[in-house]
């Protein structure tokens, strides 16, 4: 599937990931009790970002993913480590995407993306790191359901 | 807020169901309770930090409540709780898993309709719309909420039997070269591949070719 996030085109398919996410999705968001904060939708929506940001903050949160969330993830589960770890790596194939629209000066990171990151990483930082990261990996489809729109 | 001890045993099941983005919370009555049990709802936003009552669903003894008002930002996630009491006694509050409409709902089948020359058929498809609160409020097909949506369409071959399966983006299909005088059944099915949804196939709807010229 091609997907337009600004100026930048990426090839790429979120159906592996989202499979993996569903089959461990209610067993990772019990593990997030807290109902009245979350780190990707609010105070404000990814919904909102304009569309010459999308790209900038795509790469902005896969790389989070990939640096901050993950690792901090692991489970008594070995089912769910598993779909996790395999989460991951599709993470690291689009972000390595992203990084090439980047590099092609396609991915233009405008003060209200870099603003929507920065608010996104206070969201994180105002809970212990395993908190932080479990429910940041429980938001998943909240990624999807922003990115999927840009097909 | 003057409730009373809470020994009493907790709704079960609590959980949204969804059709077309119709957002109803059902639940099952506690263990042993017989008549009389009465319930309330709240419901809260995923990331915001309050609970809302929902007024119509408060004291009532039914076990469900239509959150679809409440529900119906798909861009947001959702819980709701549960609360029962009988005779003086009360519950605990009894909450859903995150409900994501988006990904959570069921999606009807579409419409089909067929018309037929002697040797083709033209099919014509329309997805469900979402819920929406009026006849007057604009409708949203869910086309635009799934810019992935694609159509499975089936056509049987009444007398052989022999079936064909078509996979389409827009909603419109022609089926050349078939046999005229012949009855042929067309089924469709709606198929979004991510978030992965996939309505039921609809009824069939059968149509002659025309006999030959």
């Amino acid at each position: 599937k091609i997907f337009h996030l600004g100026a930048c085109r990426v090839s790429m398919s979120t159906a592996e990931i989202r499979a993996g996410f569903t089959a461990i999705k209610a067993n990772i968001q019990s593990r997030d009790p807290i109902r009245t904060l979350s780190i990707l939708s609010h105070p404000q929506s990814l919904h909102k970002v304009k569309s010459s940001d999308r790209c900038c903050v795509a790469h902005h949160l896969f790389t989070f993913y990939v640096d901050k969330v993950f690792k901090h993830c692991r489970t008594e589960d070995s089912f769910v480590n598993r779909k996790i770890s395999s989460i991951a790596n599709s993470f690291l194939s689009v972000r390595r995407k992203l990084g090439q629209c980047h590099e092609q000066n396609n991915c233009v990171c405008g003060e209200e993306s870099t603003e929507k990151f920065k608010q996104i990483l206070a969201n994180y930082e105002g809970l212990n790191v395993t908190s932080a990261a479990m429910k940041s990996l429980g938001e998943l489809d909240i990624l999807l359901d922003w990115m999927e729109k840009s097909q | 807020s003057g409730e009373l001890y809470c020994s009493l045993p907790n709704p079960r099941n609590v959980r949204f169901e969804s059709v077309n983005m119709k957002n109803v919370l059902h639940w099952s009555a506690p263990e042993g309770t017989g008549d009389g049990v009465l319930y309330k709802v709240k419901y809260s936003v995923y990331g915001v930090g309050k609970w809302i009552r929902k007024p119509e669903c408060r004291n009532i003894n039914r076990t469900w409540c239509d959150l679809s008002s409440e529900t119906s930002d798909y861009e947001e996630q959702y819980y709701a709780s549960v609360k029962a009491f009988l005779n003086g006694m009360c519950s605990d509050w009894m909450e859903t898993t995150r409900f994501n409409p988006l990904t959570d709902t069921k999606i009807d089948p579409p419409m089909v309709s067929v018309s037929s020359t002697d040797k083709s058929l033209s099919i014509t498809l329309t997805a469900p719309e979402k819920w929406k609160r009026s006849p007057e409020e604009e409708s949203i097909s869910l086309l635009q909420v799934y810019p992935g949506l694609q159509y499975n369409v089936s056509v049987l071959n009444k007398k052989t039997k022999k079936r064909w399966f078509f996979s389409i983006s827009n909603n419109t299909l022609v089926v050349p070269w078939l046999e005229p005088g012949t009855a042929y059944c067309v089924s469709a099915q709606i198929h979004v591949t991510t978030p992965l949804l996939d309505s039921d196939f609809s009824k069939e709807h059968c149509i002659a070719t025309l006999k030959d010229k």
